[in-house]
């Protein structure tokens, strides 16, 4: 993608009257770093990038905005919010269509055909960030790493992200600006992750669990970067009724998790930014992956495609499985 | 909830019941340590007038806020129990039952497991009525009018009982004239009175009826609301024809530039009509109506120097300006009587009722021996060199029903009898033609059926076992390929008239009404009742009614029946001039709404629909429940991801105690 | 499990068929064991799979969700919710590695009385047979 292209859309879109602001990518101030970036006119989006660091989605912040109350007879902003995504992120929009959570006519979406993004632990690991600022870019089959001006190639297998190994839909399924021209989709690996647990014996499955569970300190980040966690009030923070106490022990994560697995059913777009965010490393990636596999296969479905999809969990057909049933 | 609850537990010994296996003084003893517990009592039956004086006593007495029954299962004595509290001025709905009978001292022996499980059970009714929340059932006014949709022999006779009991009743016909199917029948079995002799005086009197306003050539658009407060909008169809000032007198269709060009629909197309028509001549109202499809002047703008109907019309009343009105009203109740469609034999190609004219259906043969119909009623047919009377005359029965490969696995109820009553007919028209009728079953289950059918088997006409499989043409005559089963022997049968005998199918156009009222279909695809027993004129949507075919195949006798139960199902919230909105019924938490509309989409009865509510100066999207439309079913709730909307008395915050109580007592 | 080692079972029943079901049992005097517990609501629709998880982390060894057989809901669609969204908590479940035989779904009609003992004893049968673990139980209970 070229640069100048994408700069010179961000501009004119930032600078549009009926838009509030557009949301992009920009380079981070250390190391590798990319940070979400807010333009509210063209000045502010002349650093926007494009990079295999440019992981996050930024679909989560159409719901973020908290809409503060307004002083008496002051109108509310309707302007229009743009935002770049990647294929992953455009199903999120996609879904938070079919859930009325934003609506068409509010958003600008600018197409990222994504030749796949960089695995920033792996990143970190193999080639540990520096003081400096350091970049990352897209070779014909690979990525390119810029330190200081000088260029190593790296193959693409060794830092591609789990999941855009996996993914399906690298280019956006919906927008109204494409940056450039789809990329072609390429074969998704199988899941090792999620069939190394479905191949343990239940009491395996349940040791895993438990040991990763364990290890939840209940921030709620996994929650607080969904895309689609955005209800105002999460019945986790309610205290009536309290499906899950406050209190970090076992239990109490095991249901957290649980819940917030199962909230997602039908509608994880597999963005896995829940992962991502995790201080604890849970791969709750490997919960999604799971849920959505058995959603896709047993039911037919694949939440994020069609905005005017009937929703997953307020639907059913006739002839759903019932194998499980006495 | 302001007061702190203070809770009275009410066990019951029915007889020995109860007692026999439950150790109740254990468990009183037990309840009385529960928290929020003032009061435990055991008594021998709870559901007697002392038992309940009990409860009452306390209440009053001891300012008790919270009762648990502990006997039957609540689905017996429920309501029971909610009076006896009422009647002391506490809230009925601070009630919960546990069912220490069916679900307890009769379903385990062993006093000591039964015992455990009653403490158990009464834990958790006590966790539960604490939280519980005082609920009021609404009455709202309901509009003492009705809508009938159809004006066949259902609909007309539904609209005349609710007009009789002295309701405003709105008469909806999409046709130009009312009587449906049954007018365009010639006799009727067994009785074999003239169709339109029985009918017709019910068709003047359904047009002259005070409390009736009949609509006809009109379809129903929009309608909104509940039981009680339906608001009806229909569509006048222009009739390009002054009705007030048209006498009725056909001038204009006898002069008509392309007058009997066009097959009339009530003739099933054997005979013809003109552009202007009226479609049979006890048509009511008599009133005549333009086809626009056919009519020269509305479909080119010109018909010779003027159209030749204008210039006859000696009232004046060709109007081509005309458009179409719309009328709009308020109505409590509504009754569905969209009638049937007869099966259409093309989707049977075997039996070349496309390819051979002499093929015809049950429906073209009521037309064609009516004395009023095509051919005066004299049973001719042309067998491609000369018109003759029938010699051989074979009827196939069962056309388009019991069989799966059209989609029908249903019997349509009628045919048996039609074919037997037609097969008379013929008989008494052609004493010399040889009648035989293929049948896979007889049955004659009606009243005076069984009678009539034998009747029909003495009048020479041949029953023979089996289906055919197929009719060809062989030189004039038509050759009926069978297999008779009973006597295993094939047969190649020769004979002039075949009459299939199709059956009744759903209305090709019932969708429309489906998405007006939000009605389903049975696996027949016919209109779903709203139990197959024991409420079959009702439909989920409570307020509406199904009489006749549009519920099922029927026959005359069976669609007044029902015409008249729903009739009178209708006449239910009107006369009461109120109706009760149920009190236990979902809600939803508008501040946590996320306005995803999941609920929305899961309600069965629509009674969910988004908002717009203004939250702090932004205008926002959430759900808000009809509590006229809701059932309480509390699907909704499950898939609130914001746990937003919440049926009363069955919220998460009342039930999580609940599993919590049963969870924690050993 | 309890002291006594017998499984404790919460069951969530829709009023129309299973509970009725259940009702017809006793009615019947169909003998089956006393474990089971049960919690009326109008329809399995209702049935947040939430409470699923809530009842095995609030006690209970095993969970049972009865409802009417398809076609059968006197809500007309609320089963097939129900079906779709336990279906996938059963997947769920047995993903992170809860014993699959501690969750039970069933259809049992009003008038199945003898079909609610048979599910009745299959699912304490499957409680006491599942693996004993601690599971995700609560320290400390309150209601």
């Amino acid at each position: 993608m070229e640069l100048e292209k994408l700069r010179e859309t961000a501009a004119e879109i930032a600078a549009r009257d009926d838009v509030k602001y557009l949301i992009g990518w920009k380079k981070g101030s250390y190391g590798y770093r990319v940070a979400p970036a807010f333009a509210e006119d063209a000045e502010g989006a002349s650093d926007f990038i494009f990079s295999p660091l440019c992981t996050a989605n930024l679909a989560t912040y159409l719901t973020l905005v908290e809409k503060l109350p307004l002083p008496r007879g002051q109108e509310p902003d309707k302007r229009k919010v743009a935002l770049m995504v990647k294929g992953c992120d455009s199903r999120a929009v996609t879904q938070l269509l079919v859930e009325k959570g934003i609506h068409r006519e509010e958003v600008i979406i600018i197409g990222c055909p994504c030749p796949g993004m960089v695995d920033p632990d792996l990143l970190n690991k193999k080639y540990p960030e520096t003081e400096e600022t350091a970049e990352l870019k897209w070779d014909n089959d690979g990525f390119v790493i810029v330190r200081d001006g000088e260029e190593t190639k790296v193959p693409r297998e060794e830092l591609l992200d789990e999941k855009c190994q996996l993914c399906r839909y690298p280019n956006p399924v919906v927008s109204d600006i494409m940056l450039d021209d789809p990329v072609k989709a390429w074969e998704p690996v199988e899941d090792e992750g999620v069939k190394e647990i479905e191949e343990k014996a239940v009491e395996g499955r349940w040791d895993y669990w438990q040991q990763e569970f364990s290890n939840c300190i209940r921030c709620y980040s996994c929650r607080n970067v969904c895309p689609l966690c955005y209800c105002q009030d999460c019945i986790l923070d309610r205290q009536n009724p309290d499906w899950v106490y406050r209190s970090v022990n076992f239990s109490e994560n095991t249901a957290f998790n649980i819940a917030r697995a199962f909230h997602l059913a039908g509608r994880c777009i597999e963005c896995g930014e829940c992962e991502r965010v995790c201080p604890a490393n849970i791969p709750l990636g490997k919960i999604n992956r799971k849920l959505a596999r058995e959603v896709r296969d047993k039911y037919g479905f694949e939440p994020g495609l069609d905005p005017d999809a009937e929703p997953f969990q307020a639907s059913y057909k006739p002839d759903d499985p019932e194998d499980f049933i006495l | 909830m302001t007061d702190k609850p203070k809770i009275g537990v009410y066990i019951c010994h029915c007889g020995i019941n109860i007692a026999s296996t439950v150790d109740v003084e254990t468990v009183e003893e037990y309840a009385l340590k529960l928290p929020n517990v003032e009061v435990a009592r055991t008594y021998s039956y709870m559901c007697s007038d002392p038992g309940q004086a009990l409860i009452k006593e306390d209440i009053k007495e001891q300012g008790l806020n919270r009762i648990v029954v502990a006997s039957c299962s609540p689905r017996m004595h429920e309501t029971t129990f909610r009076k006896a509290i009422q009647e002391t001025g506490l809230n009925p709905y601070f009630l919960e039952m546990a069912n220490i009978r069916e679900q307890c001292s009769w379903v385990h022996e062993e006093t000591e497991e039964a015992t455990a499980k009653a403490k158990k059970l009464i834990t958790a009714s006590v966790a539960k009525v604490r939280l519980l929340e005082a609920l009021e059932s609404k009455e709202v006014d309901a509009e003492p009018a009705a809508l009938v949709i159809g004006a066949g022999i259902a609909g007309i006779q539904a609209a005349l009982d609710i007009a009789d009991a002295g309701f405003k009743t709105y008469l909806v016909e999409k046709t130009p004239s009312v009587g449906g199917r049954m007018a365009q029948l010639d006799k009727t079995f067994p009785t074999l009175d003239c169709s339109a002799c029985i009918l017709t005086p019910k068709m003047v009197d359904c047009a002259s009826h005070p409390n009736i306003e009949l609509l006809s050539y009109s379809e129903v658009e929009e309608i909104n609301g509940f039981i009680g407060n339906f608001d009806i909008k229909v569509r006048k169809k222009a009739r390009y024809v002054d009705f007030d000032k048209c006498t009725g007198c056909g001038d204009c269709a006898k002069e008509c530039r392309v007058a009997d060009r066009f097959p009339s629909e009530f003739d099933q197309g054997m005979g013809n009509r003109s552009a202007i028509y009226l479609p049979f001549p006890q048509a009511v109202p008599a009133k005549y109506t333009i086809d626009p499809e056919n009519c020269l002047y509305l479909k080119r703008g010109k018909c010779g120097k003027d159209p030749k109907c204008q210039e006859v019309c000696g009232a004046g009343a060709i109007d081509f300006d005309q458009q179409d009105e719309f009328v709009e009203f308020k109505v409590g109740a509504i009754i569905v009587a969209t009638g049937f469609d007869p099966f259409n034999p093309s989707r049977k190609p075997e039996y070349g009722y496309d390819d051979y004219p002499n093929v015809i259906t049950g429906m073209e043969m009521e037309r064609l021996v009516s004395a009023s119909g095509p051919t005066g009623g004299k049973v001719l047919i042309n067998n491609g060199e000369e018109e003759i009377e029938p010699k051989e005359v074979a009827f196939i029965k069962c056309v388009g029903s019991r069989d799966e490969s059209v989609g029908n696995e249903y019997c349509s109820r009628v045919c048996c009898m039609y074919t037997a009553k037609q097969a008379h007919l013929i008989r008494e028209k052609l004493p010399d033609a040889n009648i035989r009728i293929y049948y896979m079953d007889v049955r004659a289950f009606g009243k005076g059926y069984e009678e009539f059918y034998d009747r029909v088997r003495r009048e020479n006409v041949r029953y023979i076992r089996g289906n055919p499989s197929e009719i060809f043409k062989r030189g004039n005559k038509l050759i009926v390929k069978a297999e008779n089963t009973l006597t295993s022997t094939p047969v190649e049968d020769e004979v002039d008239l075949v009459v299939l005998g199709v059956g009744l199918e759903p209305r090709a156009e019932m969708r429309e009404i489906m998405d007006l009222l939000r009605l389903s279909q049975s696996g027949d695809r016919f209109f779903l009742e709203a139990h197959p027993k024991l409420r079959p004129v009702d439909t989920a949507t409570e307020g509406v009614y199904l009489a006749g075919c549009c519920q099922g195949p029927k026959d005359i006798p069976d669609t007044v029946a029902q015409a008249k139960g729903a009739a009178s199902s209708a006449m239910i919230p009107l006369a009461r001039g109120k109706v009760t909105i149920d009190a236990q019924v979902a809600e939803v938490n508008e501040a946590t709404c996320r306005g995803c509309g999941f609920c929305v989409e899961i309600c069965p009865y629509t009674a969910i629909e988004m908002v717009t509510v203004n939250r702090f100066g932004h205008e926002i999207e959430v759900a808000r429940v009809n509590e006229a439309l809701c059932k309480g079913c509390g699907s909704c709730s499950a898939a609130c991801l914001s746990d937003s909307v919440q049926p009363k008395s069955f919220r998460d915050r009342q039930i999580l105690p609940q599993i919590a109580a049963l969870g924690v007592i050993k | 499990m309890s002291a006594n080692n017998e499984p404790n079972i919460v069951a969530f029943l829709c009023n129309w068929c299973s509970y009725a079901g259940a009702d017809l049992a006793g009615t019947s005097r169909v003998q089956y064991p006393s474990n089971i517990n049960v919690i009326r609501v109008m329809c399995t629709g209702r049935i947040n799979p939430l409470f699923v998880v809530n009842a095995l982390q609030q006690g209970a060894d095993g969970v049972l969700v009865s409802g009417c057989h398809p076609g059968d809901c006197h809500y007309m669609e609320g089963n097939y919710f129900a079906r779709r969204r336990l279906g996938m908590l059963k997947d769920l479940l047995e993903y992170v590695g809860v014993d699959p035989r501690r969750f039970h779904m069933s259809w049992v009609s009003a008038s199945e009385g003898h079909k609610w003992k048979e599910v009745v004893e299959k699912t304490v049968e499957d409680a006491r047979e599942a693996r004993s673990y601690e599971g995700f139980r609560r320290r400390q209970i309150d209601w």
